[in-house]
């Protein structure tokens, strides 16, 4: 669990870098720091491991301030993700992922099965990569070493400073897909940086947008999308809108204008109530067939138009009580 | 006259020295790096942490480099005296500049990223220096050392000239003695030594950096291994300790003649001329090879003992003259005469004092002493020559040229140009015979032992009479030259073992027999 209270941060020439920043994040969650470059979102994450020292305000990690626990124990404790990796040359692949294991004097026996568990976990060759140095991976096998490290000695936090920036786009999908079914991040406390609308979407439950060092707007994605607080926010996602709108909502959302349609035939693909309108819509281009969707208390059968009239239903009523948002 | 011998011969007669003077010089290169490396690196860390400091640090160590490596043994001489010491300090500061440096850029180029990924896993600043910045630095750090060690492999040579042994008292002593083996048996050995210890660090930085840990460790080992090699020739020793010249040290009238006829066996340090009699006064070195007409022989109280078995040969100083420069200018020979028999070994002492001593310039201290004598007469600005006037880098050499100078210029209508300091014999019989100078003081027995390198049943014919030298290496070199020994100036400047007057007194030695008998039974 972390807490920040009003934190307040200036560069050395007086500008603020961060201003009255305030967020919780609990177990089991992630939150998105998402923004331009400048905004603020980086040093805020790097006063959380104490990287940076903030100049008033109060950070709590686990219930407790951070400037009073012992500072190499604090941050053995959190996981930490860069975007250059940041690999140890002179060190395996395995020592590397055994680093902070080791500053926390595990045994060898213990270190040497997790790190095989995490390799495997991963997708990284036990047999070709254990002993290979950071040099000779491709970048998607340091990125994925470096998820490895930061997870090596099961931490309940971890932080991630824009973790897939540095891949190629076919490389982050893949990359940022193998973290997302990583059932280990299920548990912990996660904040990740980035300036990637869509991975932002992909991977926080939560958004926490940030401009010139100040928080915009913390919420899910659909409330950011249908419930911009403010100009910025509702612009900021301007480009991307049709398709982010459609990956956030989630059938259910749109249940209640989808009307009772009778039962499909039984060979028809099913969708369920969690899948996004996207999904739905891949379906049904692809299939050039209306699909079937199973609800808790019901079985619908839509097809795309059904579906896009759904959605503009959707939109009318929550701009009524929200801000009013472009058209996409 | 005998021919030189192959260098082979040479190295092979003189392996046990050349293996001593090798280790000394390893030993010496490896103290003062070790120390270098102990003091530097911490340095060169400490500065990367505190960067207001670096400019101060680096700058400081930049101004030491700077310093000729002659002047810095010589600062270090009132710090420390003579021998090990300050040369190990010289050496030490020497080969400090490239270890900070290469420390203090090795560490800052370290990725900042990899900093940055270390400190926020939690590693204290202890175990980021040691586990992280170290061991990539690394490489530019061994890089340092890399040049530190080659540069002190060079510097070494040096140390030869304050009594601290390596292969300088070969290459010193060739230089004296127009030996090319000699000169050839220090410098060979003095570069390969540098070439396989530039090849060994480079071998060592190519290592894959997992290995570099444990070079890291065995590091300290090889150099105390190294460093140790310095003791190994200096565990012998006696009572007294004598300090002889590189020159003295490969003369037949030298140390070798005090071994062969005395027998003489006493702990030996090689030094320069410059510092050996000072050296003897404070109490570093007991005894010494002087020259009897040296000025700090009655500065510093020195006495000579006597030579009873007759090994050093005259030195009766006289010009040497071009005989084509004679042929061409025959009033020249009349004009150097006029100082022949005036000067006695007590006169030239006396001379000797004012220059080395009091340190009055040579050319004033010449002058008085034409004016003393009636035989100044006001230069007569002429125009025909001119006559080049050399000498050797001693006071003798300075007095006489200055005074040579003034009589040419006086009662010829030629004129003279003093070129002196020119180095040992060597160099300035070779510029005789190849015209750069037209005549210089140079010394019977030198001419005999140095430059005609006289038989040994020669020597021993003519040694006890100076004419008889002095007849026979006139001979010679007209014959082998073409190079005139004008009549002797008068005094003798020979070698003799000297030691303090009243340490002397209290051994009671007053001959080098006596010597050789207290240290049997000391």
């Amino acid at each position: 669990m972390i807490k920040l209270e009003h934190v307040n941060k200036s560069f050395h020439n007086g500008k603020p870098a961060v201003r009255d920043v305030s967020f919780e994040v609990n177990t089991g969650e992630t939150l998105v720091l998402l923004g331009t470059s400048g905004s603020g979102k980086t040093t805020t994450l790097r006063m959380i491991n104490r990287l940076i020292a903030p100049d008033s305000g109060q950070i709590l990690v686990n219930g407790e301030p951070v400037n009073t626990q012992q500072i190499e124990s604090l941050r053995r404790n959190i996981g930490y993700v860069l975007q250059e990796n940041g690999l140890f040359p002179h060190y395996t692949v395995a020592e590397n992922i055994g680093i902070v294991p080791t500053l926390l004097k595990w045994d060898k026996k213990r270190i040497e099965e997790r790190t095989h568990s995490l390799m495997e976990k991963l997708r990284l060759s036990v047999a070709d990569h254990y002993h290979a140095y950071p040099q000779q991976l491709s970048g998607g096998q340091q990125q994925r070493v470096g998820l490895a490290r930061a997870l090596a000695a099961d931490p309940l936090v971890l932080l991630m400073d824009e973790p897939f920036g540095a891949l190629d786009p076919v490389t982050r999908v893949s990359v940022r897909k193998e973290f997302r079914s990583l059932d280990e991040i299920h548990n912990k406390t996660v904040i990740m940086v980035t300036h990637d609308v869509p991975e932002a979407f992909e991977l926080g439950n939560r958004i926490c947008l940030m401009d010139q060092g100040v928080i915009q707007q913390t919420g899910t994605p659909t409330e950011l999308l249908f419930n911009p607080v403010n100009d910025f926010v509702s612009n900021f996602f301007h480009e991307q809108r049709f398709w982010l709108e459609l990956n956030a909502l989630r059938l259910t959302d749109i249940k209640p204008w989808l009307g009772n349609t009778i039962p499909g035939e039984n060979h028809a693909p099913v969708l369920k109530g969690g899948n996004s309108c996207w999904e739905a819509l891949e379906q049904m281009t692809t299939l050039s067939a209306p699909v079937n969707i199973a609800f808790e208390d019901k079985l619908v059968r839509i097809d795309t138009s059904e579906l896009m009239h759904a959605f503009r239903q959707y939109k009318q009523t929550v701009n009524g009580h929200g801000r009013s948002t472009r058209l996409s | 006259m005998e021919d030189q011998p192959g260098f082979p011969e040479f190295v092979q007669q003189q392996a046990g020295k050349l293996l001593e003077q090798t280790l000394q010089h390893i030993g010496l290169t490896f103290i003062s790096l070790l120390i270098a490396v102990v003091i530097g690196v911490p340095l060169g860390i400490l500065i990367t942490r505190r960067k207001k400091l670096a400019g101060i640090v680096l700058g400081i160590a930049g101004v030491l480099q700077t310093i000729p490596s002659i002047a810095l043994l010589g600062f270090m001489i009132p710090l420390l005296g003579i021998g090990a010491k300050p040369a190990i300090m010289a050496l030490f500061l020497y080969a400090l500049l490239p270890i900070i440096r290469n420390t203090y850029t090795g560490i800052l180029q370290v990725d900042p990223v990899v900093i940055d990924a270390a400190t926020g896993m939690g590693m204290s600043k202890r175990q980021l220096l040691y586990k992280v910045q170290l061991p990539l630095a690394m490489p530019v750090l061994l890089a340092g050392i890399r040049t530190a060690t080659v540069i002190n492999v060079g510097v070494a040579t040096l140390a030869a000239y304050i009594a601290a042994g390596g292969l300088g008292e070969f290459i010193f002593g060739g230089i004296a003695l127009n030996n090319t083996n000699m000169i050839l048996a220090g410098a060979i050995p003095a570069a390969l030594l540098a070439i396989i210890f530039d090849w060994a660090v480079a071998r060592l930085q190519k290592l894959r950096m997992q290995k570099v840990k444990t070079a890291l460790y065995l590091l300290p080992f090889l150099l105390l291994i190294l460093s140790s090699f310095y003791l190994l020739p200096a565990a012998y020793g006696t009572s007294l300790v004598a300090g002889f010249t590189p020159e003295f040290m490969g003369r037949k009238d030298g140390n070798l003649g005090l071994k062969q006829v005395y027998g003489l066996k006493m702990r030996t340090v090689v030094i320069s001329d410059m510092i050996m009699y000072k050296a003897a006064y404070e109490k570093t070195l007991d005894v010494i090879s002087g020259s009897t007409t040296d000025g700090r022989v009655k500065a510093f109280d020195l006495q000579s003992l006597t030579d009873d078995k007759h090994i050093f040969p005259p030195y009766y100083a006289a010009p040497i003259v071009r005989q084509e420069t004679l042929d061409k200018y025959p009033e020249l020979a009349p004009a150097l005469n006029k100082l022949s028999g005036i000067i006695n070994d007590s006169v030239m002492t006396e001379l000797n004092y004012r220059v080395d001593y009091l340190k009055q310039d040579p050319a004033v201290v010449a002058s008085d002493f034409l004016k003393a004598k009636g035989l100044l007469q006001a230069a007569k600005h002429g125009t025909k020559g001119p006559v080049v006037i050399g000498a050797k880098i001693f006071g003798d050499g300075y007095i006489l040229a200055n005074m040579y100078k003034l009589l040419v210029n006086g009662y010829t209508e030629l004129e003279a140009i003093t070129k002196t300091g020119l180095g040992g014999t060597k160099i300035c019989f070779d510029a005789l015979t190849n015209g750069q100078i037209d005549l210089y003081p140079e010394y019977s027995g030198t001419g005999l032992l140095v430059i005609l390198k006289a038989d040994k049943s020669v020597v021993d014919t003519l040694v006890s009479d100076k004419q008889k030298v002095y007849d026979y290496v006139s001979r010679e070199f007209m014959q082998r030259y073409h190079i005139r020994w004008l009549p002797p100036i008068g005094f003798n400047n020979t070698y003799a073992l000297m030691m303090r007057r009243q340490q002397a007194a209290d051994l009671h030695i007053t001959s080098i027999s006596d010597l050789k008998e207290y240290l049997l039974h000391h």
